[in-house]
């Protein structure tokens, strides 16, 4: 279709969503001076907070790459931070007025500047899953490092600014919090223009965004301006959320943590790297959320529609986006590849692994076992990402959503004797729906598409479930397999189905990849434009891999909804956006590209529960959270993931494994070769340095040289 | 006759006129070469004439068809195969399943049926890296991972092969063996277009020669002329004067 007329059909079919849905909802107060004041004064606080929220992201995306899924997480550790010095009863009792500039401008900052330091600067490279999962890990270490000093059973809350108080305009009173934060907004909006624009800093940043290399040969220190922006963007995020802390729940998994969809979305209006463009994104967003709130009654099946709205809004700008340039090959950090295991050693490990659940299943507790299936059962659903993620490096956060959509499936077309057939069917039916988001979606690139995806999952979870063809108000009952009169109620042959599905799809992933499809995705990971010049079909490949994907994750859907037995339609239901990002970073920690990092994304969530639930120790609450975030830090030194490093690391100690120590020899030559283009520049020259380029050279050790640096 | 037609080719990016108003001929069964100073806009021109970069202005026509609009996908079933100046060869595939990639697409659209495993091999061994055909292409030197690419793309069966500074990472015996390899696959009927540095290696394989400079054809003919041509002297050393 031709760009012009499709944008326009985005544009027609928003309006005619906003009209069709402000009609479905009108609640019928009356529109005029006074309520659209009150529209106003809700919205522009709003706005100034998504705006503060998402410059942080855009400065600190343009200077050093990192997409922060953190923003929100940092924002809401701070935001505890600061309840810590303010609050008169278990805080400390400061004065807000000494306590917010503390927390804003200098522990934020300091935090921002060690996280650069010590995490992000090694990000720099990486491939974009590596990048995002590390930032995903940082959330989830916040969320749960949050919930480990700040008891969660209590609740917490801030009081707003100058006690509340404000003033009237009209008959509409605006309270000095809200007056202040949209103040703070516009300032913040007036100084970075000034920096970026007007400051030998700001001019570097930019140039940092242009061409990483040329400025570090013009002379910019990449590395301090990267500590500056993390730094920068630590503080706007702390701002944000101690701004937004008194008008939500504080809850650490919550509206805080979650305030990152509406940033992004406001963020991706300009495209990532204008910050006004981001304002007016931020503006628009907020009035949405002000209309639907001050005008729009959502009830029933349509109730989460408000909170869904920055969802909807990501996805409809992510459509309005420009076809994406096919990528040529980045020159990544050497990656460590995985081994791509034969058939036979599939079949051999995956009947181990049943023999194994077998003899252990004969020990465990009614409740073990149900825990062991639920890690199978997320080892399933981490299993659909390995093709896409791993091979097609198309990065997806929404496994859980098709899973959901899956389950969902499953529930309604099972029966009272739940048939193989409806699996098969919950499978079959998913893998349309992924097509469908994946045909807008393959216009874009990587991180786009991977936004586009939790858009997606953030909309299954607040409004599919809720829609009465699929769970509705209450909740589905599901029923247990039957295949051939025999039933899998009980816990143990449950488990053992699982596991033996897990095994025969495993398999079948493995010999997917040593398919000519199989190859094919690779090929494509590596470089999308050689694979279009041998005559490969980007688009064709990259449909089919979607939904190939989603497919697995509804087939897995259909076991976890068995595994579940009721089917919820809360953000509780198993499904939920966070719950799907905390898979594929289990995943990614695993092992993106092979079976055994799957397996080992059930077995760590399953370990991480066992360990929550046996251990009564206050360390361990928030250990589900806790673990997977500072795992995700391993990623950084194990891009291909945990199972592969220990994998290769017992493999060179086995005798028979020449093969494994040459290649681990070969691996560790081509990774001594020094980045040149930091040689000498943010990297001394040094003798092994000159060694080197002797041996570029051919000048043999020999030759005498001077033993001084001179200068 | 005229297998590869670039008609008053012009590509702009912003301000800069990166290929302007390029035209020139790839015929088959010899070597057309295509030299000029670096940013001249070689590879420009290649990236059009494959698909990956739409021009401003002018057609592209393969065996008289225009193929301008059509995807890169297409262009390669139709016959039009190129290797990369920066290697975008597979690097986690083996030498061997890089080839086998284009030979699997290639299964799809040719109706002639043909064992992979076999042909593999023997493109591998044509362009002289069968020894390597087990290993990971990103753990070879960047010259043999050249070649790779070359066998990659005679693995689509092209009527026209762009070569982008193919013999760059090779050492003296290998770009030997490439201009071999260059007589021998001319001589079945390929058309080759040539970008490349090393003049004995151009001056040698090609039956023609282009030059580029500022996105423009400043002259072409054959080797010799070429050689004794002024503004060409020009465009490579500044001026026609030489340094005192």
């Amino acid at each position: 279709m031709n760009r012009r007329w499709s944008n326009l059909f985005v544009w027609a079919g928003t309006i005619a969503f906003v009209v069709a849905v402000s009609w479905q909802a009108w609640a019928g107060n009356p529109v005029d001076g006074t309520s659209l004041l009150n529209l106003l004064v809700f919205s522009l606080p709003l706005a100034g907070i998504y705006a503060m929220s998402a410059s942080g992201l855009v400065v600190v995306y343009t200077t050093t790459g990192v997409f922060n899924f953190a923003q929100g997480a940092i924002g809401m550790f701070f935001a505890y931070v600061y309840w810590q010095f303010v609050d008169q009863t278990t805080g400390w009792g400061w004065s807000p007025w000494l306590a917010l500039p503390l927390v804003v401008l200098v522990f934020a900052p300091l935090a921002g500047i060690a996280l650069d330091r010590v995490i992000m600067r090694q990000l720099q490279g990486q491939s974009l899953v590596v990048q995002l999962m590390v930032t995903v890990g940082i959330m989830f270490a916040l969320i749960g490092l949050a919930g480990l000093i700040w008891d969660q059973q209590e609740a917490h809350s801030l009081p707003p600014l100058f006690n509340g108080e404000g003033f009237n305009i009209g008959d509409v009173v605006l309270t000095w919090h809200r007056f202040a934060t949209i103040l703070t907004a516009v300032a913040l909006a007036i100084g970075l223009r000034i920096l970026l624009f007007r400051t030998r800093l700001g001019i570097a940043m930019r140039a940092v965004v242009d061409n990483r290399g040329l400025a570090a040969l013009s002379g910019a220190r990449a590395s301090l301006l990267s500590g500056f922006a993390w730094g920068l963007g630590c503080s706007v995020a702390a701002l944000a959320g101690i701004l937004l802390a008194p008008e939500v729940d504080m809850a650490a998994g919550g509206a805080l943590t979650l305030l990152i969809i509406t940033s992004f979305a406001a963020a991706v209006v300009g495209r990532l790297r204008s910050l006004p463009l981001t304002y007016v994104g931020a503006l628009i967003l907020a009035i949405s959320i002000g209309w639907s709130n001050n005008f729009l009654l959502f009830a029933g099946r349509w109730t989460n529609v408000s909170p869904a709205i920055p969802a909807i809004m990501l996805f409809i700008v992510l459509l309005l986006l420009p076809r994406a340039e096919l990528r040529f090959a980045r020159t990544h950090v050497m990656r460590k590849i995985e081994r791509v295991s034969t058939v036979r050693d599939t079949v051999i490990g995956m009947a181990a692994l049943f023999v194994a659940m077998w003899l252990l299943s004969r020990t465990l507790s009614d409740a073990n076992l149900s825990r062991f299936a639920l890690g199978i059962c997320t080892a399933l659903v981490a299993l659909s990402l390995v093709p896409l993620i791993g091979w097609a490096g198309q990065v997806s956060l929404a496994p859980l959503a098709f899973a959901g959509i899956g389950a969902t499936a499953y529930a309604r077309l099972g029966g009272d004797h739940g048939s193989i057939w409806a699996v098969l069917l919950a499978a079959l039916i998913c893998m349309p729906v992924g097509a469908l988001l994946a045909f807008p979606a393959m216009r874009l690139q990587g991180l786009y598409l991977a936004l586009a995806t939790m858009a997606f999952a953030s909309f299954v979870e607040l409004v599919f479930f809720a829609q009465p063809f699929a769970v509705g108000a209450g909740s589905r009952l599901v029923s247990h397999l039957h295949i051939a009169g025999f039933d899998f109620e009980d816990r143990r042959t449950f488990l053992l189905l699982v596991t033996a599905v897990f095994g025969v799809a495993s398999v079948g992933v493995v010999a997917l990849r040593r398919s000519a499809f199989g190859r094919r995705l690779i090929a494509l990971r590596d470089s999308e434009a050689a694979s279009a010049t041998v005559g490969v079909n980007i688009l064709e490949t990259k449909l089919a891999v979607f939904a190939l994907s989603a497919g697995m994750s509804g087939f897995a859907g259909a076991f976890l909804a068995m595994h579940y037995h009721t089917l919820g339609s809360g953000s509780n239901n198993g499904f939920a956006m966070l719950q799907g990002l905390a898979i594929v970073l289990a995943l990614v920690i695993g092992g993106v590209a092979c079976v055994s990092g799957a397996l080992f994304a059930g077995v760590f969530g399953l370990a991480t529960v066992l360990i929550q639930e046996n251990w009564h120790l206050d360390l361990w609450k928030t250990i589900v959270f806790l673990a997977p975030g500072l795992a995700a830090l391993g990623i950084i030194r194990n891009p291909a993931g945990a199972v592969v490093e220990i994998g290769e690391g017992f493999a060179v100690l086995l005798p028979w494994r020449r093969d494994a120590r040459r290649e681990a020899a070969e691996l560790k030559a081509a990774n001594a070769e020094p980045e040149v283009g930091e040689l000498g520049l943010t990297r001394e020259f040094e003798e092994a340095d000159v060694l080197l380029v002797d041996r570029g050279l051919g000048i043999s050790n020999d030759v005498p040289r001077a033993t001084t640096r001179t200068g | 006759m005229e297998l590869l037609d670039i008609h008053e080719i012009s590509v702009q990016f912003g301000g800069l006129l990166a290929v302007d108003g390029a035209t020139l001929t790839v015929e088959a069964g010899c070597v057309t070469g295509l030299i000029g100073p670096n940013g001249a806009g070689k590879t420009t021109l290649f990236n059009v004439i494959t698909g990956l970069q739409a021009p401003t202005r002018g057609r592209v026509l393969l065996d008289g068809r225009d193929i301008t609009r059509r995807r890169p996908y297409r262009r390669a079933r139709l016959g039009i195969a190129r290797t990369f100046q920066r290697l975008e060869a597979f690097g986690s595939l083996t030498a061997r399943e890089n080839v086998l990639v284009a030979l699997e697409m290639r299964r799809r659209w040719a109706k002639s049926s043909y064992d992979s495993n076999a042909l593999a091999e023997g493109l591998l061994e044509q362009v002289g890296i069968a020894s390597v055909a087990h290993k990971r292409v990103e753990s070879l030197p960047t010259g043999t991972a050249r070649l790779v690419e070359v066998a990659r793309a005679l693995a689509t069966d092209p009527k026209v092969l762009l070569l982008d500074e193919p013999s760059s990472g090779l050492d003296e015996a290998e770009t030997d063996a490439l201009g071999v390899l260059l007589h021998k696959l001319v001589g079945g009927g390929l058309g080759v277009l040539l970008v490349e540095h090393d003049m004995p290696l151009v001056m040698d394989t090609c039956a023609i020669i282009h030059v580029l400079d500022f996105g423009r054809v400043i002259a072409h003919g054959t080797p010799h002329e070429i050689q004794a041509d002024p503004s060409v002297q020009r465009a490579y050393l500044g001026t026609t004067k030489t340094a005192s």
